[in-house]
């Protein structure tokens, strides 16, 4: 009888591989799951802090999604950036399908894919991405790992191929309050920090998620500080 | 050029390798063991039965039909499983392994009335 192979040699296997990777900034990591007649707006923010008296840089990201069906889901984000001493600017749009492959709980992992596009207003770049997302339960445990492969093309950039990893550790504390970990790691990124998040039941169908966490440099290229904040409200 | 498009095919060619080796992982990862399988019924937005029992330390398959017209969302944090049942269908949960316990579960859009519980003994 063969033994199955445990996740978190795939984590080992897709951090590994992620060191000869590409472009991604610390975002959010996705879990596998849809859930039918779902619908969310969300609201996400990074602020890239340099406490040495550099540039800050604050992403914020606005989207609306729904299920399509029981294992589809399609977001579609608006995506502003603002400098330091500079106004917010809407910097791209980006549309998102996930693809919910297995049943939670089925297998010893659960498995999905992440469909990208974007498209940077103003400029000739656009961007496409497939992720795979697994996640594994252990006890009150959860592991997610996010293995992308991004291609960039267009008149004002030189075409590129990337790849990008994010993961996550997470203790089930209790519904309203979960700390965990995450690690972010591409070619412009490699941080590293605590995370926490929690729900908020507004009753019957509408509830607010949260996320707040801050992420620590591991190479110099990464910002000294980046503070995430989301917001997700289900109804 | 042709050194990047060299670059690009050898990252390319990684990353497929890569891929594969993760999906036979993930065919690795697959059990395909049969489950003990439970039926758990919602009609007039209520759970029948509201107390089920289950073998502990083993995976288990739920059954859920939703009788009602309108969905229905299957919710236990204890569980760490939600999972929405459209009306007038069903749909599967997977469950466990448990410890022996009681595991409490509820349905998220008739909580006053749709609630019971899983002892795994």
């Amino acid at each position: 009888m063969s033994q199955p192979i445990k996740f978190s040699s795939l984590l080992l296997l897709l951090s590994s591989s992620a060191a000869f990777a590409g472009t991604t900034s610390v975002d959010r990591v996705y879990d596998p799951y849809v859930q039918p007649l779902e619908r969310e707006i969300e609201f996400r923010n990074v602020l890239e802090h340099d406490p040495f008296g550099g540039n800050d840089v604050w992403k914020t990201r606005f989207g609306y999604g729904q299920s399509l069906s029981e294992r589809l889901f399609l977001e579609f984000y608006v995506v502003g950036e603002k400098e330091q001493g500079e106004a917010i600017e809407e910097d791209s749009y980006e549309i998102e399908l996930k693809w919910q492959l297995t049943e939670q709980g089925e297998y010893s992992s659960d498995w999905g894919l992440l469909f990208e596009f974007e498209d940077e207003l103003g400029q000739d770049v656009l961007e496409a991405a497939v992720t795979l997302i697994g996640l594994k339960e252990y006890n009150r445990f959860i592991f997610t790992g996010n293995l992308s492969a991004i291609i960039e093309w267009g008149g004002d950039i030189n075409d590129e191929f990337e790849t990008a990893f994010a993961g996550q550790s997470r203790y089930r504390l209790s519904q309203s309050f979960e700390p965990g970990l995450e690690l972010y790691q591409s070619e412009t990124t490699s941080a590293f920090g605590p995370v926490f998040s929690g729900v908020v039941k507004l009753g019957g169908r509408k509830r607010l998620t949260w996320e707040t966490g801050i992420l620590f440099p591991l190479d110099d290229e990464t910002a000294n500080q980046t503070y995430k904040i989301n917001f997700d409200f289900e109804f | 050029m042709h050194s990047v498009r060299k670059f690009c095919n050898q990252r390319f060619l990684g990353l497929t390798k890569l891929f594969v080796t993760l999906i036979v992982c993930m065919s690795a990862s697959f059990t395909f063991a049969a489950k003990p399988e439970f039926e758990l019924r919602i009609k007039d937005h209520l759970f029948y039965p509201s107390e089920l029992h289950v073998p502990a330390n083993v995976k288990i398959k739920l059954l859920v039909l939703n009788e009602d017209s309108t969905p229905e969302e299957f919710e236990s944090y204890e569980l760490n499983r939600e999972k929405v049942i459209l009306g007038n269908s069903k749909s599967v949960i997977f469950i466990g392994p448990l410890a022996p316990g009681i595991y409490p579960f509820f349905g998220e859009f008739n909580i006053t009335t749709a609630q019971g519980v899983i002892i795994a003994e």
